[in-house]
C-alpha cells in the first residue's frame, strides 16, 4: 500500500508545479487542472491513511512518519476547503507545495506499523496528536502566505492593494484557527499527562517548546491590534512563528529528547 | 498591552533557556557539560533550574498582575463595546459605493448569515464583545489552578511487591494483588491489580491500574509509575529451622551474624557462557529477565569470595543456606492526595479558555451598515471575509 503513498506524493508535486505555472502564467485553466491532480493525490493519501489505520488498527498518529503524513494531509484538506470557502488562489499556491514538502519528510521517515505502546493507549490520543496535526497544518499554510506576501511585496504589490490585505487577512485568520487548535493541544495534553504521570506539567522540551510557540503566537495576535502591525510586519512574524513550529515538530524530537522520544521511533 | 508582550517575551526567553539546558542535574555534570566556569555562571544565575528561580517566578506574577488590570480596566468597555459599536455604525456614512439593487442583495445575504436588523444597521455576535475578556480571565483561571494542583499535592512513592501491602500515614492500605508486562496475547500491557482499603476497612476496591488508568481511593490517586524486577533470596536456618524470604532490590548484606553472610551485589538479565567456561553478564535485556543470574560474595570467616548463582542455587556459609529464586518484576506507584475543587477549577479554565477564544476568533461582534449609497463593516476584529462575502452577493447576477 505504499504505492498509495508514492502516488500522492507525486500528484501533489505535480499539482505544485501546475499551480505554481499557472500562477506565474495567469492561466486559469492550468490551475484548474492543478487543482483537480491535488483533488487525486489528496483521495490517494486519504486512502492510504485508512488502509494505515485499519492495518494498525488504530488512528495513524503514533509516530513521526503518521504524525508527519497526518500533518500533510491536514495541509491538503485545509487548503481546499478554504480555497473553497474564500475562492482565493493563494491558498492553494502555499498549500500545494505544503503539503508536498510535508509529506516528502514524512516519507524519509521509518514507515513500519509498531504496537500502539501502553503511554499512548489513552482516550485523549486522537484529540491530542490530531488537533496538533491541524494545528501545524493551519500554522504552516499561514507562514507559507506570508512568504507569498513577502514576494508580492517584492514585486512591487502595496500593502493598501485589496488583493494584499485579504493575504494578510487570510494569514491571520489560520493563525486564530491553528492558536485555538494548539490550545486545545496543549490542555488536552496536560490532562494526559495527568493520568498518565501523574503531573500536568513537567517542562519536558516538547511541551515547553509548545508553550513557547503558543505564546509566540499569542504575541503575534496582541501585535495585530496595534495600528502600525499589519502586512509585511505580521507577515514576518508569521513566518518566524512557523520557524518555531517546526522546531516544536521536527527539530525538538530530534535534538532536545524527552517524554515524547516515542515520536521518534 | 505593551508591558504584557515584554512579560511574554521575557518569558519566551526563559523557557528557551530552560529546554536547551538541562535542568535540575548535578553540578558536576554541568561542570563535564560546560567546563567549571560556565557551569558556576549558569548554577549561580539559576539557568540549570530556571523554571523555579526567582525571577521565572516573578514574571509569571507580574503576568498575572497585568492580566488583572488588563481585564479590570477592559470589562466596562468590553460592556459598552457592542452597543457602541452599532451607534458609531449609524453614525458614520457609508464607505463602500454601491450600484442600484446591489443594497437589498446585500440585506438578503446579511439576514441569511443571521444578522439582527436595527435600521440601517445589521449586527451579529454581541456575545463575542466577550472573547477577549474571558480569554484574559481564563488564562487567569488556569495559571491560578494550575499553581496550586502543582504545588499542593502531597506525593508519596513507593515500590510494593507482588501480594504485599503497604500503609499510607492516614491508614489506607493498598495490596499489590499482582503485576504483569505482558497481557495474555503477549502484548505489552504493564498493568497492576490492586486493592485499595480506607484505614477502618468499611471501603475497599479493586482494580488494575495501568499508565493511562490510575485508581482514584479515599481522595487519592494511585498510579502505576515505574516498574522493576526484584531478586528473591529463601534463608534457612538448618539449626532452629526458622525460614526467611527476601527481596532483593539493590545491594545489601544477608547478615547471619554481622561478619559472616553473602552479599547482594546486582541481579543481571542473562548471561552468554564463552568457550572457556567463563561468563559474560548481559546488563540490559529488552528480552526482560530471560536467562537471570545473581552477582553475590560469600563472606565467612573474614574470607570471601564472589559467586555467580543461577535461580535455584543454593550457598551454604555455617549452618545458614540461601537459596535465590527466580526474579519478580513489581510496580512501583506513586500515591498522590487530590483535591477535587482544584481539579474541577482547572478544568473550567481549560474550558472556558477554549470557548473564550473561539468567541475571540470566529464570533467577533459585527455591524454593517446598509443604504442605498453604501455599505460599512465595523468590527473590534479583521473582516475582510465578511467584506469578500458582501461583494459576492452584491455582484451576483
Amino acid at each position: 500500500m505504499n504505492e498509495l503513498l508514492f502516488a500522492s506524493l507525486i500528484l501533489y508535486f505535480i499539482a505544485t508545479v501546475l499551480q505554481f505555472t499557472g500562477t506565474a502564467m495567469k492561466k486559469n485553466a492550468l490551475q484548474r487542472v492543478a487543482r483537480g491532480v491535488l483533488a487525486a493525490g489528496f483521495l490517494a493519501h486519504t486512502a492510504f491513511t485508512v488502509w494505515r489505520g485499519i492495518a494498525a488498527g488504530r488512528l495513524p498518529l503514533a509516530n513521526q512518519f503518521e504524525f508527519a503524513s497526518a500533518f500533510a494531509w491536514a495541509a491538503a484538506l485545509m487548503g481546499f476547503l478554504l480555497h473553497r470557502k474564500l475562492g482565493q488562489e493563494g491558498i492553494l499556491t502555499v498549500g500545494m507545495p505544503a503539503a508536498f514538502l510535508i509529506l516528502s519528510y514524512a516519507a524519509l521517515q521509518p514507515r513500519e506499523i509498531h504496537e500502539l505502546m501502553p503511554a499512548l493507549r489513552s482516550a485523549w490520543f486522537g484529540l491530542h496528536i490530531g488537533s496538533a496535526a491541524f494545528s501545524y497544518a493551519a500554522f504552516a499554510i499561514a507562514g507559507g502566505l506570508g512568504v507569498s506576501y513577502l514576494i508580492q511585496i517584492r514585486k512591487g504589490k502595496k500593502e493598501e492593494d485589496a488583493a494584499m490585505k485579504q493575504l494578510d487577512y487570510m494569514e491571520y485568520r489560520l493563525i486564530c484557527l491553528g492558536f485555538l487548535l494548539l490550545t486545545v493541544v496543549i490542555f488536552s495534553g496536560a490532562i494526559w499527562a495527568e493520568q498518565a504521570w501523574s503531573s500536568w506539567w513537567s517542562w519536558d522540551p516538547k511541551e515547553t517548546w509548545a508553550l513557547i510557540t503558543w505564546i509566540f503566537y499569542a504575541i503575534y495576535l496582541h501585535q495585530r491590534m496595534r495600528a502600525k502591525w499589519h502586512g509585511k510586519r505580521m507577515a514576518i512574524l508569521a513566518i518566524v512563528a512557523l520557524v518555531m513550529v517546526l522546531f516544536t515538530f521536527a527539530g525538538v524530537n530530534l535534538l532536545l529528547p524527552g517524554l515524547h522520544s516515542y515520536a521518534t521511533n | 498591552m505593551r508591558f504584557g508582550m515584554i512579560l511574554l517575551a521575557g518569558i519566551i526567553a526563559c523557557s528557551l533557556a530552560g529546554s536547551l539546558i538541562p535542568q535540575g542535574e548535578s553540578a558536576m555534570t554541568y561542570v563535564q557539560a560546560y567546563g567549571a566556569k560556565t557551569a558556576k555562571i549558569l548554577i549561580d544565575i539559576g539557568f540549570t533550574n530556571i523554571f523555579h528561580s526567582w525571577y521565572f517566578c516573578m514574571l509569571e506574577i507580574l503576568l498575572c498582575g497585568n492580566l488583572i488590570l488588563c481585564s479590570i480596566i477592559r470589562f466596562p468597555k468590553t460592556r459598552r463595546m457592542f452597543r457602541e459599536m452599532k451607534r458609531k455604525a449609524a453614525e458614520t456614512e457609508t464607505a463602500e459605493p454601491l450600484s442600484p439593487g446591489q443594497a437589498e442583495k446585500i440585506r438578503q445575504m446579511l439576514k441569511r448569515g443571521g444578522f439582527r436588523q436595527e435600521g440601517e444597521v445589521w449586527s451579529k455576535n454581541s456575545i463575542g464583545a466577550y472573547g477577549s475578556f474571558l480569554t484574559h480571565v481564563s488564562i487567569l483561571v488556569v495559571l491560578g489552578f494550575g499553581s496550586l494542583v502543582l504545588m499542593t499535592p502531597k506525593i508519596t512513592d513507593r515500590t510494593v511487591m507482588p501480594g504485599e501491602s503497604i500503609r499510607m500515614d492516614d491508614g489506607t492500605k493498598v495490596t499489590c494483588l499482582s503485576f504483569h508486562i505482558e497481557d495474555k496475547n503477549g502484548k505489552l500491557d504493564y498493568a497492576s491489580l490492586l486493592r485499595a482499603e480506607s484505614a477502618d476497612g468499611r471501603e475497599s476496591r479493586e482494580q488494575e491500574i495501568r499508565v493511562n488508568e490510575p485508581m482514584r481511593f479515599g481522595g487519592k490517586k494511585i498510579y502505576q509509575q515505574t516498574y522493576g524486577t526484584a531478586g528473591q533470596a529463601l534463608i534457612h536456618n538448618d539449626t532452629n529451622g526458622a525460614e526467611e524470604t527476601v527481596w532483593l532490590t539493590e545491594p545489601c548484606f544477608l547478615s547471619i551474624d554481622s561478619r559472616n553472610g553473602v552479599y547482594f551485589q546486582a541481579l543481571y538479565p542473562g548471561f552468554i557462557q564463552e568457550e572457556d567456561g567463563s561468563y559474560t553478564l548481559i546488563t540490559s535485556s529488552s528480552m526482560g529477565y530471560s536467562n537471570p543470574v545473581y552477582s553475590v560474595q560469600s563472606i565467612a570467616d573474614g574470607a570471601s569470595a564472589s559467586v555467580l548463582a543461577f535461580p535455584g542455587e543454593t550457598l551454604q556459609i555455617g549452618e545458614v543456606r540461601f537459596t535465590f529464586l527466580m526474579p519478580t518484576e513489581y510496580p512501583g506507584l506513586r500515591i498522590k492526595e487530590v483535591s477535587t475543587a482544584l481539579y474541577a477549577g482547572l478544568y473550567f479554565g481549560f474550558g472556558l479558555m477554549v470557548a473564550a477564544l473561539y468567541l475571540c476568533f470566529f464570533m467577533a461582534p459585527v455591524c454593517v451598515r446598509v443604504n442605498e449609497d453604501g455599505y460599512q463593516v465595523h468590527s473590534p476584529k479583521p473582516q475582510e471575509g465578511l467584506k469578500i462575502r458582501i461583494q459576492t452577493a452584491a455582484e451576483e447576477e
